[in-house]
């Protein structure tokens, strides 16, 4: 099962689509979690899911607004969907009965 | 003070592996973060990098496993490889009175092969089994070397005698950086001549434990060529 924080990275990037990158991941998870997202957590991270399989990363071009460097792009797989929909799962699975979950699902409706 | 920081971003990135020293450098420039931030953020990659490589055995076997001990070992065969050929060559080669081909010289023919083979296979096996880790297995190395040469007092004989060893290792280093492994044959005849070096040595008492300590880098190539056997077959030296 995913942690919370490779959780956050795939969705991120999947929301991004094909313009997920390092530096736009890591603003998206910062707006989502309101906390600093470091650098070394987000590649380290990355890498580790390439291993497993759940991301796709390749050099992508260089830009002016960059200095010339290129960019790390980031493409979910299919595992990597399925891993995050089952962390979602189980997320929503485990917390039925929690108040702050039916507190959330009363204000909905 | 700025300029001091930026730099040391620059020189700190260069530990990072290229591409990614790309992707954060240019992450860094498009959010605009720059001074102590990108210093903090750059270090902390580059930490948790070098911290990663060690909760693999692979660091702990080069650098406890086989740099520490080994450099040891190879120092004292190094002295004793110079002072058999003090002992035995140096006043023939002085007198120019031609060489007297006995067993005494056969034994360091054979020794002078047995330290190159020790050598050169631990440093392969340094430099192919933790690559990322090769500078701390290297100063892990030359610790032991310090230690001997501000202790070492003979005067018959160059402190430097000890350091004999370190030629062969560090072309084994090379070696091994640059390439994964040896194919199969090529690693068990160095391995079994290795062993066949060790010979004279068994009738020694006490002996078998240094020479295995310092054999073992040989069998371990051999045992990961066949390990790799089926994939790598057809070719000779495997690039990375």
């Amino acid at each position: 099962m995913l942690g919370e924080f490779e959780y956050a990275l795939i969705t991120a990037a999947a929301g991004l689509g094909d313009k997920a990158y390092g530096a736009a991941i890591r603003e998206e998870i910062e707006v989502a979690i309101l906390r600093k997202c470091s650098i070394g957590a987000l590649y380290t991270t990355i890498e580790r899911l390439e291993k497993k399989g759940l991301l796709k990363t390749w050099m992508g071009e260089a830009t002016p607004q960059r200095g010339g460097r290129a960019k790390r792009m980031v493409l979910v797989t299919e595992a990597g969907e399925l891993a995050a929909k089952n962390f979602y799962d189980a997320v929503m699975r485990v917390s039925t009965n929690a108040r702050w979950a039916m507190e959330k699902g009363e204000s909905l409706s | 003070m700025s300029s001091l920081v930026q730099t040391s971003v620059e020189v700190i990135s260069r530990l990072l592996e290229h591409d990614e020293r790309e992707a954060v450098l240019g992450d860094l420039e498009e959010t605009g973060v720059c001074g102590k931030a990108a210093l903090r953020d750059v270090l902390g990659l580059v930490l948790r990098r070098k911290l990663e490589a060690w909760k693999s055995w692979r660091p702990w076997l080069t650098s406890l496993g086989l740099a520490v001990p080994g450099s040891f070992l190879l120092m004292g065969f190094s002295l004793s490889v110079s002072q058999a050929y003090q002992n035995l060559l140096a006043p023939k080669v002085e007198h120019a009175t031609g060489l007297t081909v006995g067993p005494g010289f056969t034994l360091l023919v054979c020794n002078i092969l047995l330290l190159v083979g020790w050598s050169w296979t631990g440093g392969f096996v340094i430099g192919s089994v933790s690559r990322r880790t090769v500078r701390v297995s290297a100063i892990s190395s030359f610790v032991p070397c310090l230690f001997c040469l501000s202790r070492f007092h003979v005067e018959s004989i160059s402190r430097f005698s000890l350091l004999l060893f370190l030629f062969p290792a560090i072309w084994g280093v090379r070696h091994g950086l640059r390439l994964a492994q040896i194919n199969f044959k090529p690693a068990f005849f160095m391995a079994l001549a290795v062993t066949l070096l060790t010979l004279p040595t068994w009738s020694t008492s006490g002996s078998w434990l240094p020479n295995w300590a310092l054999s073992w880098p040989a069998w371990f190539l051999v045992v990961t060529a066949w390990r790799d056997r089926p994939r790598k077959e057809g070719s000779t030296w495997q690039p990375v």
